[in-house]
């Protein structure tokens, strides 16, 4: 094996230690979240995204001029909501899809959608962001796929520098209510290990819903009268009051039941580059008193 | 007297008066287990103690320690709840399957199950708030069950094929609009899958009071039909002869049987399989006659659908309905395999 000069070694070891990142080679090889490993011949330049998320991540490391099309739900940013729609993830509109003729499409592990595509000979990669952790590697991966991995590390770094803006003040907290967070009123919520979990521990508030119920589990109304929590999110305090036993919770007696704001609801919901965003939005709605 | 035919494939009476009293203990271990055990676990002489502290605080209003809550006002009333469900069901599936003489009768036959789905999907589609939901749910059940009379009747009879034909058209056309509206309105699709598959999960006082009154009507009617129920088995014609009003009884039958059924079905869902199975295991021990039939249907149901109830609330099947299907079916498919009980 021939030796590289030392110069050609510092230099390359110094740039790997820059933020920016070289150029992506193609052909590109990966292996997605359906553990299929799938080969790009070229930097793909019509995308459709079939997630939300995906879809607002693009754009926000200026991929967005690659989308020609995305699902039902991609609402974020303006220029996605122009985009033509072609179905959801579970109601795909496969013929419109086709018609699109995209390079590569963006499904989720869960839409079935690959095979139907593969056939299509219409490249898919499968990606979800559902722990806190992924929000960041896969924002990185999609980097990599599209060839905007400098931005990428932007868009990771800037995601990282919101969420410390807030913790910073939710640390000093005085008081961290226990606080159930609802998502679903049949009741499900979320454990402390998803991202939605993380992001209200980071907002400063203690989650009374155990790890090992699991990351969005259906809870059992027992359990909250159990738990007795100070603050509840996600639903109104007529609907908590009207729940049998639930009235002399001390959240419901002390007016602490608050439904999220729509956009704050979509966001939350959303893993991706508004997370931050997100954060400062359940932060306010825990700690109210320190955004004053 | 032909009746004494039925009679006499009936086990003899003390066979049947120890089974009953067998069922009545059994329903009260079942209710017993149901408030103690639950995610929380309270033990037993918590339970009686919760139980004293619960009735006192209604007169002196005092506060409630969150296991007294759990008991007095979660599980208690859920389990009052089971036993009230589960006893319509297993009554009006026992009458259903006397009055039109077929043995896959169930409550929900005539679009009862079918027209209280479409109003609580309308209902939670269009977000309006919970306590309206079996409202809604109830007043379209009564009108689905009107719609099926209306289309069966011929002249001023109710043949029993055209009132069954009727009744699943009209089941199947309710459930593919409220499959479309629950399309339609994905944001909320869970709230009313775990409605159409059954949930005791939020059931208080309120509901449970508010059920009680249509129970006992439509429970009451049908246990007071049980003679007149006993004769039709000998077939219209016979029955007519004997001076049973076939048609208005079939009539009263149905009304009453929607009436409770439908109550059931607004607040807490479409819970599978109980009105079906029930009545044909209580025929097998206690023979065909309506009069024993109902009441101990009554028994059995409720004593099943709060043990249906505690296996979802313990175990990750999670809904009520989800367990009595998944109970139910296999067991009526091994009677049914076993053959030769009808």
């Amino acid at each position: 094996m021939k030796t590289l000069p030392a110069k050609t070694v510092l230099a390359a070891s110094l740039l790997a230690l820059l933020p920016t990142a070289a150029a992506t080679t193609y052909p590109l090889t990966l292996t997605d979240d359906l553990g299929r490993k799938v080969t790009l011949k070229a930097e793909p330049k019509r995308i459709i995204s079939m997630v939300p998320g995906h879809s607002e991540t693009l754009c926000a490391i200026g991929a967005c001029g690659k989308l020609v099309g995305v699902d039902r739900y991609s609402d974020y940013p303006q220029q996605v909501a122009r985009l033509p729609k072609v179905g959801d993830l579970f109601a795909p509109d496969v013929e419109a899809m086709v018609a699109l003729k995209p390079d590569l499409v963006l499904v989720s592990q869960y839409s079935k959608l690959e095979g139907t595509l593969t056939q299509a000979g219409i490249p898919t990669i499968a990606l979800d962001m559902e722990k806190y952790d992924e929000v960041f590697s896969k924002t990185l991966t999609l980097g990599r796929i599209v060839n905007r991995e400098a931005q990428a590390k932007n868009v990771v770094l800037n995601i990282r520098r919101d969420i410390a803006r807030v913790e910073i003040l939710t640390r000093n907290a005085v008081r961290k209510p226990t606080t159930y967070l609802e998502v679903d009123p049949t009741p499900y919520s979320v454990g402390p290990n998803s991202f939605m979990g993380v992001l209200l521990g980071k907002a400063g508030a203690r989650n009374v819903i155990p790890a090992s119920l699991g990351d969005f589990p259906r809870v059992d109304p027992e359990l909250i009268v159990k738990a007795n929590p100070e603050l509840m999110l996600g639903l109104t305090r007529q609907a908590a009051a009207a729940r049998p036993g639930w009235s002399g919770l001390k959240a419901v007696r002390a007016g602490r039941v608050l439904d999220l704001p729509k956009d704050l609801n979509t966001i939350l919901s959303r893993p991706g580059p508004r997370m931050g965003q997100a954060l400062r939005g359940l932060a306010r709605l825990v700690h109210p008193e320190l955004f004053r | 007297m032909s009746l004494e035919r039925t009679d006499a494939v009936t086990p003899p009476r003390l066979w049947r008066v120890g089974r009953t009293a067998a069922l009545v203990a059994a329903l009260l271990a079942a209710v017993v287990l149901a408030v103690g055990l639950g995610s929380v676990y309270i033990p037993p002489g918590e339970v009686l103690g919760a139980l004293g502290r619960g009735v006192a605080s209604l007169w002196t209003g005092a506060e409630l320690s969150p296991e007294d809550v759990i008991v007095w006002q979660l599980r208690l009333p859920r389990v009052a709840m089971g036993v009230l469900v589960g006893a319509c069901l297993a009554v009006c599936g026992g009458a259903f399957q006397g009055v039109f003489r077929n043995p896959l009768a169930d409550p929900y036959l005539l679009g009862v199950a079918s027209g209280a789905g479409l109003g609580a999907t309308v209902a939670i589609v269009a977000g309006w708030p919970r306590p309206l939901v079996p409202v809604a749910a109830l007043l379209a059940a009564l009108a689905a069950v009107s719609l099926t009379l209306t289309l069966a009747r011929e002249g001023r009879r109710l043949p029993p094929v055209r009132l069954i034909l009727a009744g699943v058209v009209v089941g199947s056309i309710l459930s593919a609009v409220s499959t479309f509206l629950i399309l339609r309105g994905e944001d909320r699709a869970r709230q009313v899958l775990a409605y159409t598959l059954g949930d005791l999960g939020f059931s208080g006082w309120g509901d449970v009071l508010t059920v009680l009154p249509y129970a006992l009507a439509g429970g009451g009617v049908l246990m007071l039909l049980g003679r007149a129920l006993d004769t039709l088995q000998l077939g219209d014609l016979t029955a007519r002869s004997l001076g049973v009003p076939v048609e208005r009884l079939r009539l009263l039958v149905v009304l009453a049987a929607s009436v409770a059924t439908a109550a059931a079905v607004a607040y807490v869902g479409i819970i599978g399989f109980v009105g079906l199975v029930v009545p044909h295991v209580v025929r097998l021990a206690w023979g065909a006659g309506h009069r024993v039939l109902l009441p101990v249907s009554a028994l059995a149901g409720g004593t099943l659908l709060v043990l249906a109830d505690l296996l979802a609330r313990t175990t990750p099947l999670s809904q009520v309905g989800v367990v009595t299907t998944l109970l139910g079916g296999p067991f009526f498919l091994w009677l049914l395999r076993r053959g030769g009980h009808d």
